[in-house]
């Protein structure tokens, strides 16, 4: 379930908040990354400068300041460094400034610790934007100009809501994806429903891609998400 | 609404610090000044009149004394003499040498000019120095070298001013009290207004919101400002009722999740012998937390979504492709319900909107509508393109909602006993009519089997 090729990434958690700081630290150093802290904006914006982190995870809501300002202020000193944003702040306007302010996800407060690291996996492997027209992870191949998908020789009908979630789920293999980064990357949902959408949307696609007798590629993380991996 | 008997509750310094009573002094002022300029042209070209008036006598009594033959010239200035009952009269004839001939002046004045025009001089009337009168006076030098001069008292002037001073006394002193009066009244008046505003609105502050400012009905500025004050404060007496009822209900919503969250825990904690049996109260506890962070966060959402007052996310949105993405998202429920899902889309209507907002809108009773229907039925979604609007319309084979449910369900919280069996926090509904009322939308719900569901979007 880990991704192994991110161990020992170097992130910067700027988080003002000791109990939540000490329970994010703890999960990500379980998860194989090198974790530095700071409290405050300022301690943060100069760990970011010189520890050059993989990746920085940035609270809103910073005494005295709004962690968008740091994001901003190393965006405009062309700093890449993926950011996810933490915020109390739900309101879609809320998101949608964080992500203008150069944030690359953003995660509501109150958050499940899986969601948190999926997504900083996620951040840490960008997918990998080929210009190849067809995409594969181990037997499975996927055609993107002809719309066909094929399992060894078997092919697979799909229909073209399935078609755009494997695909999605091609370009991250074995990347774990939650439902709502599902939800918000392939369906353009931005908020979570009552309904199991996602879990019966994977189940039938599920059902296409692996069949019985076949080594399962779709898994699913109980409580946490989905990954497509090779069978081994 | 004012009782006359508490008139002069108000101290008079503050009554002249009152904004109406300075006016009223202003105003009276001014108009006093104003009089008394109008009364001083008066009394000035007045005077002027009665000037050339006396200096016309004068002038003509010294041409007819002068024309009038010498043996005739004293006994018609003693008959001119003797017709002046005001005993306003002077004429003094002398001879060459200065002796007095006749009439009823001493020498001739001394500041006379004489065969000059009429003009202002002191007159000798007896034998002293001191025996002078103010008169218009005119001299003459007749043929034989004689000097007739004519006089005439201008003591009028006096009279003028007189009469004047009394003028100003019954006219401009009783306007200036009255108006001073007056000013006090109005300003009490206002003041009493102010007062009682002040009072009731110090109450309100209190926490007594069902206080009201008083109007009389009469509609001047006063009324109308104090009927859209009363309008505000009925606002925000709904508002704050609301809010109560919304805390009454999250307390109530949450409280069920926390119990039992609270109940699993202790039974966990005393009952678990493996570790497994206590993840398995974990992982229900933290199932039930889930539940309760769910309300609060659809809560802040409807509350956002209702105080939102920026339409700046607002653009161009293509209902028809929404309706499909929607039902795109909701087919393959529907079908492991056994409930089909049909789409009827007429026409391209676009509408202005936030494309994010309305997708949750309709999601949330396509969502519904797929809850409620049982195994069989079919969920049509449907957009409708007409003359004056168009609508999305989502309607279901399910047991629908009753008369009395319609309105209320669309109130924070609210589940019908039905659907408190069904997995959902009863706040779907209120989110799309906050969503619906954000965009000037209308929520349109029939009562009866078969929920028909419709946002109506009017032709921008």
């Amino acid at each position: 379930m880990l991704d192994r090729e991110a161990t020992m990434a170097k992130l910067l958690l700027i988080e003002d908040d000791r109990e939540t700081a000490e329970e994010i630290i703890a999960e990500l150093v379980e998860h194989g990354f090198a974790v530095d802290w700071a409290a405050t904006g300022i301690e943060g914006l100069d760990k970011a400068r010189s520890g050059d982190p993989d990746a920085m995870i940035v609270d809103r809501l910073l005494p005295g300041m709004d962690g968008l300002t740091i994001v901003e202020a190393l965006r405009q000193e062309h700093v890449r460094t993926p950011v996810l944003v933490l915020s109390a702040l739900a309101a879609v306007d809320d998101r949608v400034r964080g992500l203008r302010a150069g944030g690359d996800d953003y995660l509501t407060k109150p958050f499940e610790l899986v969601e948190l690291i999926a997504r900083i996996e996620a951040l840490l492997r960008r997918p990998a934007e080929t210009r190849d027209t067809k995409l594969r992870v181990g037997p499975l191949e996927l055609d993107l100009i002809e719309r066909t998908a094929t399992r060894g020789d078997r092919s697979i009908d799909l229909l073209p809501r399935e078609f755009r979630l494997l695909e999605y789920m091609m370009r991250r293999k074995d990347q774990m994806l939650t439902r709502a980064m599902l939800l918000e990357e392939v369906w353009n949902y931005k908020f979570v429903p009552q309904t199991n959408l996602v879990d019966v949307h994977m189940g039938r696609l599920r059902r296409k891609v692996d069949e019985p007798h076949e080594l399962p590629m779709i898994h699913n993380v109980r409580g946490v998400g989905f990954i497509l991996r090779a069978p081994a | 609404m004012y009782a006359a008997s508490d008139s002069f509750s108000v101290p008079l310094p503050d009554l002249a610090r009152t904004t109406t009573f300075r006016w009223t002094l202003v105003v009276g002022s001014a108009f006093a000044a104003f009089t008394l300029m109008l009364v001083a042209i008066v009394y000035e070209r007045t005077e002027r009149f009665l000037t050339a008036r006396s200096d016309g006598v004068v002038t003509q009594q010294a041409r007819v004394l002068s024309a009038s033959e010498p043996d005739k010239r004293l006994d018609r200035i003693d008959w001119h003499l003797a017709q002046d009952p005001r005993a306003v009269q002077y004429v003094g004839l002398f001879a060459a040498d200065g002796h007095r001939i006749a009439g009823n002046l001493a020498r001739v004045p001394a500041d006379l000019q004489i065969d000059g025009p009429a003009q202002q001089v002191m007159v000798p009337i007896g034998p002293g120095p001191s025996d002078e009168q103010l008169v218009r006076g005119i001299g003459r030098r007749l043929s034989d070298g004689s000097v007739l001069v004519i006089g005439r008292k201008i003591d009028e002037g006096a009279e003028l001013t007189k009469i004047v001073a009394q003028t100003l006394a019954l006219g401009l002193f009783p306007a200036l009290c009255m108006s001073i009066v007056a000013g006090a009244l109005l300003s009490r008046r206002a003041q009493r207004r102010v007062e009682e505003v002040n009072e009731r609105v110090r109450r309100i502050v209190a926490g007594d919101f069902r206080e009201r400012l008083p109007t009389r009905g009469v509609g001047d500025p006063f009324d109308q400002l104090a009927g859209s004050v009363n309008g505000m404060l009925d606002r925000i007496e709904t508002l704050i009722h609301e809010i109560a009822g919304v805390g009454d209900d999250i307390a109530h919503d949450l409280r069920t999740p926390l119990t039992r969250v609270r109940v699993g825990l202790e039974r966990g904690r005393a009952n678990s012998r493996t570790l497994a049996e206590a993840q398995a109260a974990f992982d229900r506890a933290i199932g039930g937390l889930d539940q309760a962070l769910a309300i609060v966060t659809a809560l802040l959402r409807i509350a956002e979504i209702e105080h939102s007052q920026r339409f700046a996310g607002f653009s161009r949105v293509a209902l028809a492709r929404i309706v499909r993405e929607v039902c795109d998202l909701y087919e393959p429920i529907a079908e492991e319900k056994g409930v089909k899902v049909r789409v009827q889309a007429s026409g391209e209507p676009v509408v202005h909107g936030d494309r994010d907002l309305l997708l949750e809108a309709i999601a949330n009773l396509v969502d519904n509508a797929v809850k409620f229907t049982p195994a069989g039925g079919h969920v049509e979604l449907a957009l409708l393109d007409r003359a004056g609007d168009c609508a999305v319309r989502i309607s279901d084979t399910g047991p629908g909602i009753s008369e009395d449910e319609r309105e209320i369900v669309l109130r924070r919280f609210y589940r019908s006993d039905r659907s408190r069996q069904t997995q959902g926090v009863g706040l779907g509904l209120s989110l799309v009519a906050a969503i619906v009322k954000l965009h000037g939308f209308r929520l349109n719900m029939s009562a009866g089997p078969h929920c028909v569901v419709e946002i109506i979007c009017p032709r921008a």
